[in-house]
């Protein structure tokens, strides 16, 4: 971070403090306050943020796309749409794609924006670090794809079990690309986790302790916790499956004494994890929306608060319910059984406390609202349906049918999904400065809803009747007697699907409608409460005029609401609107404002990886090329000044001192 | 009067019920039909186990969703914002929150001790009255019948593919394994599924109450053709069961020679003979050996000695039985099963097309990997049955052949 005093008079500038000067001549740092070279070298969490979300609806998009093949595939017995080779490809990639791509890194881009304006900072705590998370996201899910160019996609199913993922099971260059590219998003994942836990730990204004932090802020401290600890685990199960395939490793040769479920024991103990890392980001974003258009707190935010850390703690004890058929003992699955069941305690606390929050509330219809309820209706569904699995000799018979597919999406999409959408129409006016069409809006969340429960909800039906997962066609013959037998319910799904996509390109069509249409969004449009609402719309680059004090949790609803009523009434009058607030924010601005520069690094280092893992897949020469280049990047990371040097900025224009970074080109 | 009552209107509430009623009976048409693999229609006491378990956990699960969803629709209705004042800000109420843990809690521990109870009887092997190994490998299942005291009594072992015969009433423990990648055994109404991993063997046990035939599927996904990896567990009664083993252990009769069968024991012979195995047969210079370790990666192929004797073939992807004869089969009541499935596949009921498509391309009818071109990483050796280059008159001579192998 850049800890320059820029004065507002150039003439007698103070020499530069701790940094090397320009005397390292190619170690300049970009400058560029517009234009494409703004956002290809930014480090401001902002943008960043938005690229995140940006590439990841691109790839939700791609692997909805993947997902309506499967389902075109799946809609009539024996189908014909796809050859069983390209739709193992499929849903390997489908699956692959909604969680490394898209789900994840639409939290971490959420997280980038949010947390730092939740907490009164002006950037996260390592802003180069953030940039670099970002491009090598995108360089991972890029080399993840090329594989589709290149003789095929992976195809072994997103768990990817040993010995299926061996070569001689899988000879195609995919299951490569498919290692590389979820290890260089993996390092994406860990730069972000350190960058956020770091940035959560040590930036929170004054007065913002850990008790008033706002709920998304917690739960993607948590997440990132566990992403910090999770990814090293898939990192080794990667490795050893790379050296496997490509270096003849015998780690999962059954020939040389290999237990094949080395594999699943590693896979499933990242896994997990996973899988709340997957879904707490939107049970933070639910626990936003929902008080504000209830108009009341959250109920029992500590309650809400501990009940994340304890999925977080717990979930770490789950793993093998994945693995109940796999032919553990017992022991191991009563113990397992036991555990999955007390995973369902923390999570039922959370519904119960969503559902708290709106008894008793003023309750406000907004799209936000409506997609912030479908969650807590979809993942309660999702989450029944989950207890029915923890019961391991259920397990036996529901485990790799359908019924699990129906469980999981109904947890992601009813879950994950809903989350983020309820987080787009919330956040929308902050971070582009528009509220999003709410007519369109609402056709978007119902055709969504509709769509989601014509896909998912039959297969707990044929789940239950027997039609196994990961297989590429169905037929009649194990379909059943009776007009509502598999076929048809499939059928139905297949429809679903396609009510689901309409309802996905509703959003995106919104998305372009608001650019074009929409007026500006008001200061406060939702009479929010958290601190992020605090700024202008959107935020200034350095978000804050003046770092605010803390005094309570909802900050900036406590400064806008005093209840004035004696005794047992209660009487909420406004004091202050945003605008006034914030007009008295910049009154008191900071004179001299901090903030990091762009740097090339970043991007040069994100973009070593993929020539690394092109050369574990082509020729380890171009590895060698490639780790050359990663030193040299980190070599201009560690070297570059701290900020571009005062004389390559325009001087600030007027005679107060600058609240806005002015640069040249 | 409920609150409900005095903030809908008539004609919400008639719609709210019209819709939970259409949806109630799309449910229950849902259930009331007969797939092959329904798991809530147990056959045998292992699957009935797990049924009686699980139901009532659904029921619990169902009951708790219909609360969570009635608070939130009241909610929707009563709590709607019309104008009234901004809410009281209450922060919680911890003793409601302890209330609404420690109940679920409790109803876990409630499901918890019945589930431990259940999945340490399944885990019994010590009361075994048959056991029967089974072998997975890409794309097709093996069934072997070690020599043994129990299944009545088996004095030399005998191997068969696709369909596993039992006798009911009987504790059958299966012993499962792979030859390559991880398959899983699932036959539904019997028992839950076992993954059958290479390079260790898992047990499952297996009774039927009643003769039948009970489909089941590869339940791990194993590659190109799991999809199409299918096998069935035939019960008969025990004596029906007795005829089935002896038959299975008859000496082999070599058709006449100049009939259309005895050509087809020689293209057998040439074509077939190095990976499939029938018991007893011998050409001019002794016993035939079959070697399918040189051919194919898995090392084993479908012992085809009494092939007719199963309905299925290829993995049980296909009917050896016409439609008609299928249905005379499987929709047979149980007193009626034993003796249709010990007719076997006569020439009448033969499903001659899709036979004959197989013996014309197997690598045509279901997804594998025969091609020259794809043998790369396997030195040379399949993973499947690859195209023959059989001629009409050879597969004519062929199905003569196979249809004595009973």
């Amino acid at each position: 971070m850049a800890i320059i005093e820029r004065p507002a008079d150039t003439v007698t500038s103070p020499p530069p403090l701790v940094t090397p000067s320009t005397a390292y001549g190619s170690f300049r740092r970009p400058v560029q306050a517009e234009g494409w070279r703004s956002w290809v070298f930014t480090v401001d969490h902002k943008r960043l943020g938005i690229m995140y979300g940006t590439t990841a609806v691109f790839f939700f998009v791609v692997g909805g796309v993947e997902a309506l093949m499967i389902r075109a595939q799946l809609a009539g017995p024996e189908g014909t749409v796809l050859s069983s080779d390209v739709y193992s490809q499929m849903f390997t990639m489908h699956a692959t794609t909604m969680i490394f791509l898209f789900a994840v890194p639409m939290a971490t881009g959420l997280a980038n924006y949010l947390v730092p304006l939740q907490i009164g900072a002006r950037d996260v705590a390592f802003p180069r670090l953030n940039a670099f998370g970002y491009w090598a996201f995108l360089a991972g899910g890029i080399v993840l794809n090329l594989a589709w160019f290149l003789g095929g996609a992976a195809d072994g199913g997103w768990f990817m079990y040993a010995p299926n993922s061996s070569v001689p099971f899988s000879p195609s260059n995919g299951i490569d690309f498919w290692i590389l590219g979820i290890q260089i998003t993996g390092i994406a994942s860990l730069t972000s986790a350190i960058n956020l836990i770091t940035t959560v730990l040590n930036m929170r204004a004054p007065g913002m302790k850990f008790m008033r932090m706002p709920v998304f802020t917690w739960m993607v401290t948590v997440t990132q916790s566990l992403l910090l600890f999770a990814i090293p685990v898939i990192t080794v199960a990667l490795f050893l499956l790379m050296f496997q395939r490509t270096f003849d490793a015998t780690f999962f040769s059954v020939e040389a004494g290999a237990d094949p479920l080395l594999w699943q024991h590693l896979f499933w103990i990242f896994g997990h994890p996973e899988v709340y890392i997957l879904v707490l980001p939107s049970f933070g974003i639910v626990s936003e929306v929902l008080p504000v258009f209830s108009r009341k707190p959250l109920f029992g935010y500590p309650f809400v608060v501990f009940s994340g850390i304890a999925i977080g703690f717990m979930g770490w004890g789950v793993w093998a319910h994945h693995m109940f058929a796999s032919g553990l003992g017992p022991l191991s699955v009563a113990v397992f059984s036991i555990s999955t069941m007390t995973i369902a305690v923390p999570t039922g606390v959370k519904i119960v406390n969503w559902t708290m929050t709106m008894w008793g509330g003023k309750l406000r219809f907004s799209t936000a609202m409506l997609f912030a309820m479908g969650l807590v209706v979809q993942f309660t569904i999702g989450g029944l349906s989950g207890v029915t699995h923890a019961v391991a000799p259920s397990d036996t018979q529901q485990t790799d049918t359908y019924y699990i597919v129906a469980h999981f999406h109904y947890v992601l999409f009813g879950g994950a999904v809903l989350g983020f959408f309820a987080g787009f129409y919330y956040w929308w006016p902050k971070i582009f400065g528009k509220c999003l069409n709410e007519r369109l809006g609402k056709w978007n969340f119902w055709l969504m809803t509709i769509g989601m429960n014509m896909t998912f909800g039959p297969m707990h039906i044929t789940g239950l009747q027997g039609q196994p997962r990961r297989t590429y066609q169905w037929t009649p013959e194990r379909a059943g007697e009776g007009f509502f037998n598999i076929g048809f319910w499939n059928l139905v799904s297949s429809i679903g699907s396609f009510v689901l996509a309409v309802g996905v390109l509703l959003f995106l069509i919104n998305v372009i409608h608001t650019h074009r249409k929409e007026p500006p969004a008001p200061l406060d449009p939702w009479d929010a409460r958290a601190l992020e609402w605090m700024t202008t719309n959107p935020p200034k680059e350095h978000n804050f005029d003046t770092v605010p004090t803390v005094t309570a949790l909802d900050e900036f609803f406590h400064r806008k609401y005093q209840d004035v009523g004696e005794g047992d009434a209660h009487d909420l009058q406004r004091i202050a609107t945003a605008e006034e607030i914030l007009a008295e924010q910049e009154a008191k601005a900071d004179e001299h404002i901090h903030l990091p520069s762009p740097s090339y690094w970043p991007l040069l280092l994100a973009l070593s990886l993929p020539v690394i893992a092109l050369g574990v897949i082509y020729g380890l020469v171009v590895s060698v090329v490639g780790g050359m280049l990663a030193i040299f990047a980190i070599f201009g990371w560690a070297l570059e000044p701290a900020t571009a040097d005062d004389s390559e900025f325009d001087p600030p224009v007027d005679d107060e001192p600058s609240t806005e970074l002015v640069t040249s080109d | 009067m409920s609150a409900l009552a005095t903030v809908t209107s008539v004609p919400a509430r008639r719609r709210a019920i019209a819709l939970i009623g259409t949806v109630c009976a799309l449910v229950m048409t849902a259930c009331a039909e007969d797939a092959p693999q329904d798991t809530w229609q147990p056959e045998g006491p292992n699957a009935q186990k797990i049924h009686n378990l699980q139901w009532p956990v659904f029921a619990v699960a169902g009951l708790v969703g219909v609360i969570v969803f009635a608070a939130i629709i009241y909610e929707v209705v009563k709590f709607k914002d019309r104008g009234q004042p901004i809410p009281k800000q209450t922060h919680g109420k911890p003793a409601l929150e302890i209330g609404l843990t420690i109940v679920p809690a409790l109803i876990l521990i409630g499901v918890a001790v019945p589930t431990v109870g259940t999945l340490l009887a399944l885990a019994e092997t010590d009361d075994t009255e048959c056991s029967v190994n089974v072998y997975g490998q890409q794309w097709w299942w093996a069934v072997e019948y070690p020599q043994q005291d129990g299944c009545g009594g088996i004095s030399e072992e005998f191997v068969t593919s696709g369909q596993m015969v039992i006798p009911t009433g009987t504790k059958v423990l299966i012993s499962g394994t792979s030859n390559d990648v991880i398959h899983s055994w699932w036959v539904p109404a019997l028992n839950g599924k076992r993954d059958m991993v290479p390079g260790r063997v898992h047990t499952l046990r297996t009774e039927a109450d009643d003769p039948g035939i009970y489909a089941g599927q590869c339940t791990e996904f194993c590659g190109l053709s799991h999809a199409n990896m299918k096998m069935e567990i035939v019960a008969l009664a025990p004596d029906d069961f007795e005829a089935w083993k002896a038959n299975q252990l008859e000496d082999y009769k070599s058709p006449e020679e100049a009939s259309l069968a005895g050509q087809g024991e020689a293209v057998f012979i040439q074509q077939c003979s190095r990976c499939h195995t029938v018991n007893g047969l011998e050409d001019a210079n002794g016993p035939i050996v079959s070697d399918p370790e040189q051919y194919v990666y898995s090392g084993v192929a479908p012992n085809l000695t009494n092939l007719m004797t199963r309905n299925t073939f290829a993995g049980a992807m296909f009917d050896l039985l016409t439609d008609q004869c299928r249905d005379r089969v499987w929709g047979a009541s149980p007193e009626e099963f034993g003796d249709r499935y010990l007719e076997a596949v006569t020439p009448e009921c033969l499903n001659e097309v899709e036979l004959r498509e197989w013996l014309r391309s197997a690598p045509s009818k279901k997804p594998m990997y025969t091609d020259a071109s794809e043998l790369g990483a396997t030195d040379g050796r399949t993973r499947g049955m690859p195209n023959l280059a059989l001629n009409e008159e050879q597969i004519d001579q062929l199905i003569a052949y196979l249809l004595e192998r009973k």
